[in-house]
């Protein structure tokens, strides 16, 4: 008789942390079923999702773990493995290694990796791909309203009055945040995207759009603000009782002029307005927004103005409402939460000497490091070893040819993960790691919702729980005593005495469909749906409106470089690839890359639809072929970056100033060449 | 051959305390397990006793069937589906299915198509007078009923009411109008449905007509029904009555009542749709479908759909591969494909994450083909879907536009 089972688990993608079911029969995966029980995804998924963990089975999978010898990757033990990685870390002087990780890995697996780190590594040089997609966030909305995080519950979106979607192409990227969007309309809401394409959201769920140029967002959102002050719609108790700095901002937004706003944004006055009234007449507003408005070198000003105007309407502390950074992967909360960047010990505890001592304490250890970290590129461009846990940088990363110069260069490269990826390609050593279908955890999505994430099957080859290299690991290089863990239940016992954001939060109470949103500080609390009801996460309670004005992009285009490229994901894959291309399903949608462009710019340089190109930037080029369409704009070209016969990244480069230090991956200036028949 | 109708309940009182209705379903599932009539039983069960977490459960283990006795209104499962997909549709097993309505008439589809076989399978049928989405009904006991879900013992649906009682025995309850003036609807296909009674299962089984008692009424619908039934009643395990003229009378009352309620709301659903103009109609759908993401979970989940090589593929070169929405053939293929023998289970609808109103969509089509063609899906084992077979005298029609045009071209 066939052995039938069911385990609940949590999609392995976007930050929406949908529920899924994986059906065993007879031990091995046999389908992915929808999980009717879980509050969001209420037995719904995308395509990505309905094949979740498939990439389990790929026989692309690690087997076991990889030496190169004489340029060639060969087969070894664990131990010959660890014993050359235990040697190489130990020879590191200190700092001189640098901890990349990922927000595809599980709150266990990244908090010993911090811990390793700290410990082991005496560095705080720890980041993720966060430094990619929300390092200009938790600047902006740590200075406005205290905490980087989504104060809203993703549930509660459907009972907001409009939405304004911000550079956020959900309904491919986010379908199950679509979903209440989809919801709230029906209901009545209004719903706006800025967008500088004509996205299937803009297309499907939108009530106006403004198509705006790209990374003028500041101006905008500042130009919708100024109006809503002249027109007296702003919340004044609100302004008066929970804010502060209303005065320096109104003095800001009068040396405005809405025309030169017109003029840079190319949005006509009128439809700033519109939007100005659309949102200032909402009770509950919520605005949603991605990559398209932070993966930009004046992120945080944005971010700020979009603090700045949900204060301004008191749209904050209430469900479905605030400004809701969207996490592009499933642990995009956890891997903040656990403390695996540069300035922050788990729990967004600021790295200092206090922090250090406090930690040193909690782990009977000594001298813990109590400087910041590198952040992730300076690493790439400094450490000389590096171990890297689940990330791609050699797709992910800008500039992919001059990082790819910098690897080639260490002294030392340790990769773990799932498959041979471009970057494990570059490794020395290459750990093959369990996926999450292979071993339990828990990870936290982007309403802050910690969920379970459960075995199903045993791990392939020799692949091993992330958490459970690093403690073998560990016990190599002498420190086995902070890692004796057996179970991922003993770590996350260990995340609740350091996060006190998940004090109340255990593996028992995580049982059901869900999970607990933080901060939860004791078992007894229900967890946190709408976060500052009362008070902001700031010093004084308060929150502080900010003066955040427009800067340029960092390479505006030229006549060399004319072209304005933006890159960005498709529906059916997720971010570098490493799983979805091992997913039948979603490579037989698409398997390969494309550059929309538009229909003026194809009639100019004579590239017809599917016409061969080149583009070029000046830190190199990518082959790929046209797709004409109406949806964008003369001179912006917009390429997915999934796909390795096509590295959007080679194209991008230019990083933002600390703090953020965000590579501007939506504005680089490009030329676009036509391949001639004979391939020239 | 006449339906039998009992009153039945269970002589064993542990199952009598944990069961509804007296327990007759789990007692006879039991009996059939344990006297070999069959080798499995595929019911539903509580996982981590929520009610709001069902899942299908394969036993053998004749004392885990315990574990699915009792009513539940939180769990729309897809019976039919879970059986061809992982159970190779019942080939070389012998298994008792508790089914919905939509259930059983899914599992008639299916064998018409030789995707379940049907002479291995006992479908136990199980009344029904609408489903809640889980997660739904859990945000509703919260939001509506002020309690705590997990704090649920019982729920049933009663003269138009949802009426809840708690593991402390206080009950509430709320008209169902109300509930969905405030968002919380039962599924949409349950509302419209006319189905109640499953007579095309073996045995369809309810409180309808048991005038209160713990008893279950059954309806014997099949030669398996009675063999079953009756060997169950020679064993003890399982006590029966014939029912009196009263509980039918008040059963077929019931039953008329809720019949009528849903074609009504059928009507009020779809005619409103039929008397658009084809313009308007046509932007309503076209609205609705170019939500589509191509997830192909109304596909996955339709238990209709059975090709190995489904022709929505993009290596089939009908659909184009990886564009958002895809060409709206995609949904006239699969309306096309199933309309005829939609069985109203709402399970493409349920897993729709754009909120693609579908069943409406299949409901209406498949109500005007129920009409010309007098065939209603999911009933009769032997009666062909009407798009996919011809009759001789279709065979005999002059087709003189096929004609025409290879004179034209020519």
């Amino acid at each position: 008789m066939n052995k039938i089972e069911h385990i609940p688990t949590v999609c392995p993608y976007c930050g929406c942390g949908c529920g899924i079911e994986l059906v065993l029969k007879n031990g091995e995966i046999a389908g992915v079923e929808a999980l009717r029980s879980h509050p969001v995804s209420r037995g719904k998924n995308c395509l990505k999702g309905r094949n979740a963990y498939l990439y389990a089975y790929s026989d692309q999978r690690l087997k076991a773990p990889l030496v190169k010898k004489n340029g060639k990757h060969e087969e070894c033990s664990w131990d010959e493995a660890l014993d050359l990685v235990a040697q190489k870390l130990a020879a590191a002087e200190k700092d001189g290694a640098g901890f990349i990780n990922s927000g595809k890995c599980l709150n266990e697996d990244l908090f010993c990796f911090q811990k390793f780190a700290r410990i082991i590594g005496k560095t705080n040089n720890l980041d993720n791909a966060s430094r990619f997609c929300h390092s200009t966030t938790v600047p902006a909305l740590v200075s406005t309203v205290g905490a980087g995080v989504m104060p809203t519950s993703t549930l509660s979106i459907e009972k907001s009055d409009c939405i304004l979607l911000m550079g956020a192409n959900i309904q491919e990227t986010y379908p199950l945040l679509a979903e209440k969007v989809i919801l709230a309309r029906s209901r009545g809401a209004k719903i706006i995207s800025v967008d500088m394409r004509k996205t299937p959201t803009v297309k499907n769920l939108t009530d106006l759009h403004l198509q705006i140029y790209p990374a003028t967002d500041t101006l905008l959102i500042n130009g919708i603000m100024k109006i809503i002050l002249e027109e007296g719609l702003e919340a004044k108790d609100f302004i008066n009782n929970r804010t502060s700095g209303i005065d320096e901002l109104k003095a800001y937004l009068d040396t405005l002029s809405l025309q030169e706003i017109e003029k840079v944004t190319g949005v006509g006055t009128d439809k700033i307005k519109t939007a100005a009234h659309v949102y200032a007449d909402a009770h509950n507003a919520c605005i949603l927004f991605n990559a398209g408005i932070a993966q930009h070198a004046n992120g945080i000003e944005t971010i700020q103005a979009l603090a700045d105007m949900a204060l301004l309407k008191g749209n904050y502390g209430k469900p479905g409402t605030g400004v809701c950074p969207l996490r592009g992967h499933s642990n995009g909360e956890g891997f903040g939460d656990m403390g695996t960047v540069p300035v922050f010990y788990p729990g967004f505890q600021r790295v200092g000497e206090e922090t250090a001592a406090r930690f040193a304490s909690l782990w009977d250890v000594s001298d813990l490091p109590d400087k910041p970290g590198m952040s992730y590129m300076d690493m790439i461009e400094k450490c000389r070893v590096l171990y890297i846990m689940g990330a791609n940088p050699a797709m992910s990363a800008p500039d992919i040819n001059g990082l790819k110069k910098k690897l080639g260069n260490k002294e030392f490269v340790i990769v773990q993960d799932l498959f041979m990826t471009e970057t494990a390609m570059m490794a020395d050593v290459v750990l093959p790691a369990a996926s999450g279908a292979e071993k339990n955890g828990t990870q936290t999505c982007v309403d802050r919702r910690v969920q379970r994430v459960r075995k199903a099957i045993e791990p392939r080859g020799q692949s091993l729980p992330d958490w459970k290299i690093l403690c073998l690991l560990a016990q190599k290089m002498g420190a086995g005593e902070y890692f004796s863990f057996n179970s991922s239940e003993e770590i996350f016992e260990e995340i609740r005495r350091c996060v006190p954001q998940y004090h109340g939060i255990s593996y028992e109470r995580l049982a059901r469909s869900g999970g607990i949103q933080w901060p939860c500080p004791d078992e007894s609390h229900p967890g946190t749906e709408t976060m500052f009801v009362e008070k902001f996460g700031t010093s004084d309670g308060l929150a502080h409106f900010q003066v955040a004005p427009y800067k340029e992009p960092l390479e505006m285009p030229d006549d060399s470089y004319p072209y304005i490229l933006t890159t960005g994901r498709v529906e059916y894959h997720f971010h570098s690839g490493s799983m979805t291309r091992h997913t039948k399903r979603l490579q037989n949608e698409i398997s390969e890359a494309f550059a929309e462009i538009s229909i003026c710019d194809s009639e100019k340089t004579g590239i017809p639809d599917g016409g061969a190109i080149v583009l070029k930037s000046r830190r190199g080029e990518v082959r790929t072929r046209a797709r004409v369409t109406s949806d964008i704009k003369e001179g912006q070209v917009f390429l997915p970056w999934h796909f390795p016969d096509c590295l959007a990244n080679i194209l991008t480069g230019p990083c933002a100033d600390p703090p953020s230090k965000m590579p501007e991956f939506k504005f680089s200036a490009i030329k676009i060449e036509k391949v001639e028949s004979n391939g020239k | 051959m006449e339906n039998s109708l009992y009153l039945a309940w269970s002589s064993e009182s542990e199952i009598q305390k944990t069961a509804s209705s007296g327990g007759a379903v789990t007692t006879l599932l039991k009996f059939a397990l344990e006297n070999k009539l069959v080798d499995a039983v595929l019911a539903v069960k509580k996982r981590d006793n929520s009610r709001f977490d069902a899942v299908p459960v394969l036993i053998t283990d004749p004392e885990l069937i315990r574990e699915t006795a009792g009513t539940l209104h939180f769990a729309p499962l897809n019976m039919a589906k879970f059986v061809k997909d992982y159970l190779d549709g019942a080939r070389d097993t012998r298994i008792a299915v508790t089914c919905k309505p939509c259930d059983a008439r899914a599992f008639i589809e299916l064998a018409k198509r030789n995707q379940v076989y049907r002479e291995n399978l006992f479908l136990a049928g199980l009344n029904c007078s609408g489903t809640f989405q889980p997660a739904v009904a859990d945000q509703m006991i919260r939001e509506v009923y002020g309690e705590n879900p997990q704090e649920l013992a019982m729920e049933e649906i009663e003269g138009g009411k949802l009426i809840i009682t708690l593991k402390d025995g206080t009950t509430k309850e709320k008209d169902l109008a109300e509930l969905a003036g405030q968002g919380f609807e039962m599924r949409e296909n349950c509302l419209r449905c006319s189905c109640k009674i499953p007579r095309m299962a073996d045995i369809a089984c309810g409180r309808w007509g048991n005038n209160g008692q713990a008893a279950t009424f059954i309806e014997i619908c099949s030669p398996k029904g009675h063999e079953f039934v009756d060997a169950a009643a020679r064993d003890g395990v399982l006590v029966t009555e014939a029912a009196t003229g009263k509980q039918i009378e008040e059963r077929r009352q019931k039953e008329t009542e809720a019949v009528e309620h849903a074609l009504a709301r059928e009507k009020r659903d779809l005619d409103g749709l039929h008397d658009l103009s084809h313009e308007e109609r046509l932007k309503y759908w076209v609205g609705h479908l170019n939500r589509c993401i191509k997830c192909f979970g109304c596909r996955d989940a339709c238990p209709i759909c059975f090709c190995k090589e489904c022709y929505l593929e993009p290596y089939r070169d009908c659909i184009a591969g990886g564009e958002t929405p895809p060409n709206i053939m995609f949904q006239l293929v699969r309306l096309s494909h199933v309309a005829d023998s939609c069985v109203n289970c709402g399970q493409c609808q349920d897993a729709c994450p754009m909120e693609i109103p579908l069943t409406r969509l299949y409901n209406s089509l498949n109500r005007e083909l129920a009409d010309l063609f007098h065939y209603i899906p999911g009933v009769d084992v032997d009666a062909p879907p009407p798009l996919t077979t011809a009759t001789d005298q279709e065979l005999s029609i002059d087709a003189p536009y096929i004609i025409e045009e290879q004179s034209s071209a020519r």
